[in-house]
């Protein structure tokens, strides 16, 4: 059966390059899945989980956002961090949620500083208690 | 002549020394490989990041950002000294402070508000001394800098930037271009000016004729507003990578040839030490015979 090759790239490492079924990503809008052999696109991300099926077997990650670019067969998620959901500190992540809500947002640029920094904690939130 | 005693002392204490040189240069190899390694795995996001510059750029995409023009007025200024946490490592530290306060002081001349930022113990007590107050010093970047750390330094600047109390950052460090060479150098990273990537349309005009074969969800620029900050971060996560592995191939060459000088310094020692020893053995002989000749006398 037909794969397709899923690259998660941090600035510090490459997280996962994997042949996989199908992946699943959240775009700024909602999710999106890829098949083997989609036609290429550039896509921003948002802050949630990925997906990725080998057989039938599903494994999680959570990205915080960044960009998706399919090419060749090849999902590239460019992102500043991801890890598998069972790495996520829901402590941690509720601490980052109240960091966030305490920022000033008196311009616009702020505003979506603090919209997306609160949206990240949220994201990690809801995705660690989900499983 | 001197004791021979003496000598021996001093040559084991330098054998000691050349022992925890030769110590230190392994470990420094051993980091400079785990930061070397890290800085690779660095290099291939910034590889896809350009890739997906110059796929906007292809694309017909007028490439414009406020991080990447400057603003009408320069206002105020942080330059950013990266230096190491430890010292023995030769004129890595002096090198950096000594450009640092070079820059600050051409910086100061232009600019009114210039604040100073340092990371790295030996560059915050190097400014003291000098006495230059430093606004905010950062101890937490080792060998490996953690891009999480990196990032809330980076969100900072951004922040700053975007509410317009900071039009201009200037990073000073050691660049690293191979094993046998490292410069320092100071870099402007705010504004950005321009991102790698995106003159890519102007080169090949074959390129930017043919329509985009990406789609782009939502839009190239939705997508360009989400690449620059990313890049401007990135750029300043290089900087920290390249200084960490600047520091410990600094160190590694500092320790090799201390080790070098200790084994110099052990075979000069040995060579007095063994004449010492050969007079004072003839001098004790001498003594016997003349006794003994004293006493068939």
């Amino acid at each position: 059966m037909a794969q397709i090759q899923l690259v998660i790239v941090t600035p510090e490492k490459t997280t996962l390059d994997q042949m996989v079924d199908a992946v699943t990503v959240t775009l700024f809008d909602g999710e999106a899945g890829f098949l083997p052999g989609h036609a290429p696109m550039i896509g921003r991300l948002g802050p949630g989980e990925l997906r990725a099926r080998v057989g039938s077997e599903e494994s999680r990650y959570y990205v915080e956002g960044g960009n998706v670019q399919v090419e060749d067969n090849v999902v590239s998620v460019l992102t500043g961090q991801s890890m598998s959901v069972g790495e996520i500190d829901l402590a941690a992540a509720k601490a980052e949620l109240e960091a966030a809500e305490a920022e000033p947002a008196s311009n616009q640029a702020l505003a979506e500083m603090k919209q997306k920094a609160i949206a990240q904690a949220q994201a990690k939130i809801r995705i660690a208690s989900k499983s | 002549m001197a004791n021979a005693r003496a000598l021996d002392k001093r040559r084991k204490s330098i054998r000691n020394i050349k022992k925890i040189t030769r110590t230190m240069e392994l470990i420094a190899t051993a980091r400079f490989k785990k930061a070397m390694d890290r800085a690779t795995s660095a290099s291939d996001y910034t590889k896809r990041i350009t890739a997906v510059v110059a796929d906007l750029a292809r694309a017909g995409l007028e490439v414009s950002h406020p991080l990447l023009e400057a603003p009408e007025e320069t206002k105020s200024a942080t330059l950013l000294v990266l230096t190491g946490n430890r010292g023995l490592c030769g004129g890595y530290n002096g090198n950096a402070i000594r450009l640092g306060v070079k820059t600050f002081e051409a910086l100061s001349n232009d600019i009114e508000n210039v604040s100073l930022e340092v990371s790295g113990k030996r560059g915050i007590s190097g400014f003291n001394f000098r006495e230059m107050s430093v606004a905010e010093s950062f101890t937490n970047f080792d060998d490996q800098p953690l891009y999480a750390e990196v990032e809330s330094i980076a969100n900072r600047y951004l922040r700053a930037y975007a509410e317009g109390t900071l039009d201009r950052l200037d990073v000073t460090y050691t660049k690293f271009i191979s094993v046998a060479k490292q410069e320092i150098v100071n870099e402007t990273l705010l504004p950005l000016g321009k991102i790698e990537g995106a003159e890519a349309s102007g080169d090949d005009s074959e390129a930017s004729g043919r329509t985009s074969l990406y789609e782009f969800v939502p839009s190239a620029e939705s997508i360009l507003e989400e690449v620059v900050p990313t890049s401007f971060k990135i750029k300043l996560f290089k900087c920290f990578l390249d200084a960490a592995v600047s520091e410990q191939v600094a160190r590694m060459v500092a320790m090799k040839s201390a080790t070098e000088n200790a084994n110099d310094m052990i075979k000069m020692l040995s060579r007095t030490y063994n004449r010492a020893r050969q007079s004072q053995i003839t001098g004790e002989i001498m003594e016997v015979i003349g006794g003994v000749e004293a006493l068939e006398g």
